[in-house]
């Protein structure tokens, strides 16, 4: 499964690099984050908690950044896993565009998942993890340019399909 | 005949025997919700048992850590392949002649593998600490696509036989490779092939799928320590060879070990075979001292016991210009999972898939089969077929329509041309079967006159030129199939499973006044025995079908026989029934004689009664003769009666049938709408016409489900992308069309009451009949085959391919 998009950010591009690195923004950002650990300065460790249609469990995993192609590129990778709710894996390259005295930040993300979450998720896990990384970078967003962070509780609860879909 | 006897028609019809359509006995409790099936079962202090199971196709077990999961309140144990490995039960072999984890032992080789069992006082307590289970794994590449089995670099799946050259089937080429099976005569098909005047050629994949039963698999296992006796209730399709498989692995003497399938919602294959979950909750019980139940829920169902079909097939096959088949070459690459544990006779590994010349005189043919193994669920049941005889019937029957294709002929025609003559039966096909009987032209042009064929392909020709002008964008498919099912299960001389003859018994008590019980080594997952056998038995001994009890499924009470898959049944305990029915009449001839005061041989038997010949005013019903046989004291005759008859059949039955589809298709959105489906089935004597018909229209109608939507798909990381009923097709009354039947009698010449079964008749021939439905429409626009399932995304994907959106 690969998600390709992008999102514009109204601030510096050091900062966004800056703040892409920083374990407390990514913490506010990444939904379902419980835990996120820095171990060195390209490694972490986090606790998640995913739920993709009926499947809801816990993954601990490691993920682990590339900053070789800074302040232009970022990449991480990453796996996780959820016991018997499965395992995920995958990356993302994050481009850094200026723009407009702005950032734009375009990413390519790919994830394989396993187990449960294939099995029961799997026409959901596409729209599933659209969902995630557009509420990661609007967070994201949010925290660089000091705008409301908390999560938008309003817009979650709202709508039948959302309720199914459980994300 | 005196007045006081009714007419012969009269107390015929009193029967209820052979040829009417009775009501289905079982049904009073099913539709009440009364019947009692294996979760219904609550025995004190039963223990509940859960999986863990590996979220990973293919991957070493490095440690398994229980400690939290035993802190449950609850978990009373929680055992691993180390728990089972000192009772030599951490293996089991299959009924393939491969052998199988129990519990993953060191590896895991499919997604859904069982990896630990936790017992615990309730399914709670089990649910929650089989999340606790850390299992570290380490992740192996996975094998999923067969055809790269043997390719270099591909990963090693059964390191266990890595080194063995030879397998339970001959040679083995490769670690991944499990057997090769040949039927036939290669070199002189091959030379058929190569000299022939046209040839056509086509690969297909019969794609995996699942029987699904609407009651998952399950048992409950007790051991009595006390007696020392083992009792295991549990969804079994065979109980007898259960008990004997338990027997041999546990070392239990088998007369201490009791089996008991209660009602079974359905089997379908799926309920064959030996699971873990058996043999996990056996050892639970010895170990624990108390009763262990185990039930599967749906996605367990759907992605770890028995799948069925899976083949990879190319099939070649020649003709003359006219349209005369001269010869048939097959190959198969089998996708048998990670274990072969598919549920065939012993010698046969690929099923009776050398049936698959069909209905057709078909002079010279050959046949190959690889099995392979991957990294998928094992199993490879016969899913509501005789072993392997859907994808043998879907080959041929997709082979003919492309080669009608090929010669730019009717296929109708074609097949007409091609049937196995009246006046040849019984047939010596090239791939080794002796057909019983048959009449197909008959049943043919039965059909086809029945939906007046050529009034249908006149309104498709005309149907192709409204969409070429753009006034439609529906196309129109007329489907055809004619198929040749081989059931019965099967003769002793060829036909075993672990080493066990396929007969089938049945033991009758005549009770003194003159109502009966009969016992059956088979075993109704709603095919309806209580009611079928009980006629057959009728019209045997001329006790009224309602006078008749039926049992089965009971170890300890009924004749030892191999059970229902297969359309074995009527077959071979039908034929079992007749047999010990016709035991009972030869006594009770006798008694009557002595209280006639006449020879044996002056009496003639009249349907529910003996007369003396040329005095019909003396006779004995066989209610006087039950009561005589246990009250009065006759010279030279044991008291009472009673037979048993062991019935192993002298060859298979042939039923067959001829099914046409007529189907709407939308080109823009895929959509699929069957107008009419018709269906001729010759299943020989009719028993009970009301359940034929009802198996008719269940067996097409899982035809339509496998043949349109129904699949165990894979993604390529090995994942089952279809583990549910949100993605797993199951047809409901809004896809399922309306069904005509139809029928020919074509009596099997060497069973007792000349019956062939049935209730598999209508998935074999029904899913290539619904294919051919869907490739026919597009024939017209150059379409030659495309893989099933056809469902609206791949049929919109097809009119794309073939530029029909353009």
């Amino acid at each position: 499964m690969e998600i390709e998009d992008e999102i514009f950010i109204n601030a510096p591009r050091d900062v966004v690099f800056k703040s892409l690195n920083d374990p407390d923004i990514l913490k506010q950002c990444i939904p379902g984050c419980e835990e996120l650990t820095k171990i060195s300065d390209t490694e972490l460790t986090a606790k998640v908690v995913l739920k993709i249609g009926p499947v809801k469990a816990k993954f601990s995993g490691d993920v682990e950044l590339n900053n070789d192609g800074a302040p232009e590129t970022f990449s991480l990778t990453g796996s996780g896993n959820g016991g018997v709710a499965g395992f995920a894996k995958g990356g993302a390259d994050v481009q850094l565009i200026e723009q407009d005295g702005g950032t734009l930040l375009k990413y390519v993300a790919k994830a394989d998942i396993g187990g449960k979450l294939a099995q029961l998720g799997s026409r959901l896990v596409v729209s599933t993890s659209k969902k995630l990384s557009k509420n990661f970078f609007e967070e994201f967003d949010k925290a660089v340019t000091g705008g409301d962070s908390t999560p938008d509780d309003a817009e979650e609860k709202s709508g039948f399909w959302n309720k199914i879909v459980g994300d | 005949m005196n007045e006081m006897t009714p007419p012969k028609e009269e107390r015929s019809e009193a029967l209820k025997g052979l040829g009417c359509s009775r009501k289905r006995v079982e049904d009073a409790r099913f539709t009440q919700g009364k019947g009692n099936y294996v979760d219904d079962i609550k025995l004190p202090g039963m223990l509940f048992g859960d999986f863990v199971r590996s979220p990973y196709p293919h991957a070493y077990v490095k440690g398994i850590n229980t400690d939290a999961a035993m802190a449950v309140p609850g978990v009373v144990a929680v055992l691993t392949a180390a728990d089972l490995e000192p009772l030599n039960l951490h293996w089991m072999p299959t009924l393939a002649g491969d052998k199988q984890m129990v519990l993953a032992d060191g590896k895991v080789l499919f997604q859904g593998q069982e990896v630990a069992f936790v017992v615990a006082n309730d399914r709670y307590a089990a649910a929650d600490a089989v999340e606790l289970v850390e299992v570290e794994y380490e992740e192996l590449p996975p094998l999923v696509d067969p055809y790269k089995a043997e390719i270099e670099g591909a990963p090693i799946l059964r390191e266990d036989i890595a080194d063995q050259k030879e397998g339970a089937h001959g040679p083995r080429r490769h670690p991944n490779h499990i057997f090769t099976w040949e039927a036939g005569d290669k070199e002189t098909t091959s030379k058929v092939i190569d000299d022939a005047e046209v040839v056509a050629e086509e690969t297909m994949y019969y794609h995996r799928t699942h029987p699904c039963p609407l009651e998952t698999c399950g048992c409950v296992a007790s051991m009595d320590k006390v007696n020392g006796k083992l009792t295991v209730h549990g969804t079994f399709q065979a109980p007898h060879v259960v008990r004997t498989v338990a027997s041999l692995l546990s070392g239990i003497s088998e007369s201490n070990i009791r089996v008991i399938s209660p009602d079974i919602g359905g089997g379908f294959g799926n309920k064959v075979g030996v699971y873990p979950g058996y043999v996990c909750s056996i050892v639970a019980s010895i170990v624990t001292g108390k009763p262990v139940k185990w039930i599967e829920d749906r996605i367990e169902n759907l992605t770890s016991t028995a799948f069925a079909r899976d083949y990879w097939m190319r099939g070649k096959i020649s003709a003359t210009k006219e349209g005369k088949i001269t010869g048939l070459d097959v190959h198969v690459l089998a996708d048998h999972g990670a274990f072969d544990a598919c549920a065939d006779p012993t010698k046969f590994p690929a099923g009776f898939m050398n049936i698959c010349t069909g209905s057709y005189d078909i002079p010279t043919a050959y046949l190959a089969v690889d099995g392979i193994y991957t990294n998928k669920a094992p199993g490879g049941v016969s899913y509501r077929c005789s072993f392997r005889v859907t994808e043998a019937v879907y080959l041929i029957e997709r082979m003919i329509e492309v080669l009608a294709i090929e010669l730019d002929m009717d296929a109708a025609d074609l097949r007409r041309m091609n049937f196995i003559k009246k006046e040849q039966f019984p047939y010596q096909a090239a791939l080794g079967w002796e057909y019983d009987s048959g009449d197909y032209h008959t049943a043919w042009d039965k059909a086809l006159e029945a939906v007046d064929y050529k009034a249908l392909r006149a309104e498709q020709a005309e149907r192709v030129e409204a969409f070429k002008r753009g006034e439609t964008r529906k196309l129109m498919g007329v489907g055809l199939s004619f198929f040749t099912e081989i059931v019965g299960a099967g003769p002793v001389k060829n036909c075993d499973i672990l080493g066990m003859g396929m007969f089938d018994s049945c033991e009758i008590r005549i009770h003194p006044t003159g109502s009966a019980i009969a016992r059956l080594g088979t075993i109704s997952q709603g095919q309806g025995h209580a009611t079928t056998f009980a006629q057959i038995l009728a019209s045997e001994i001329g006790i009224s079908a309602d006078d008749i009890t039926l049992e089965e499924g009971d170890t300890d009470t009924a004749p030892y026989g191999l059970g229902t898959y297969g359309s074995r049944s009527t077959p071979v305990a039908g034929a079992a029934t007749a047999m010990a029915g016709r035991k009972i009449r030869a006594k009770a001839q006798m008694i009557a004689a002595y209280l006639l005061e006449v020879h044996d041989g002056d009496l003639e038997w009249d349907v529910d009664r003996f007369v003396v010949k040329g005095a019909p005013e003396r006779f004995k019903t066989m209610k006087e003769v039950a009561y005589a046989a246990y009250n009065q004291a006759i010279p030279g005759i044991e008291p009472g009666l009673e037979a048993v008859s062991y019935y192993d059949p002298p060859n298979m039955t042939y039923p067959f049938g001829a099914y046409v589809c007529v189907m709407d298709i939308d080109v823009d959105t895929g959509v699929t709408d069957i107008r009419r489906f018709y269906a001729l089935d010759d299943c020989g004597t009719r028993i009970n016409p009301m359940i034929i018909e009802g198996q008719v229209h269940g067996g097409l109608t899982e035809a339509l489900a496998v043949a349109l939507g129904q699949e165990i798909a894979y993604d390529e990381m090995g994942n089952v992308k279809t583990g549910s009923l949100m993605d797993f097709f199951l047809p409901t009354a809004w896809e399922t069309p309306n069904y005509e039947t139809d029928y020919t009698v074509t009596p099997s010449p060497h069973h007792p009451i000349g019956a062939k079964g049935v209730g598999e008749s209508p998935h074999v021939g029904g899913v290539p009949c619904f294919s051919n439905a869907v490739q026919d429409a597009f024939r017209a626009f150059g379409l030659k085959h495309t893989n099933m399932p056809h469902d609206h995304w791949r049929i919109w994907q097809t009119a794309n391919k073939l530029g029909l959106h353009d």
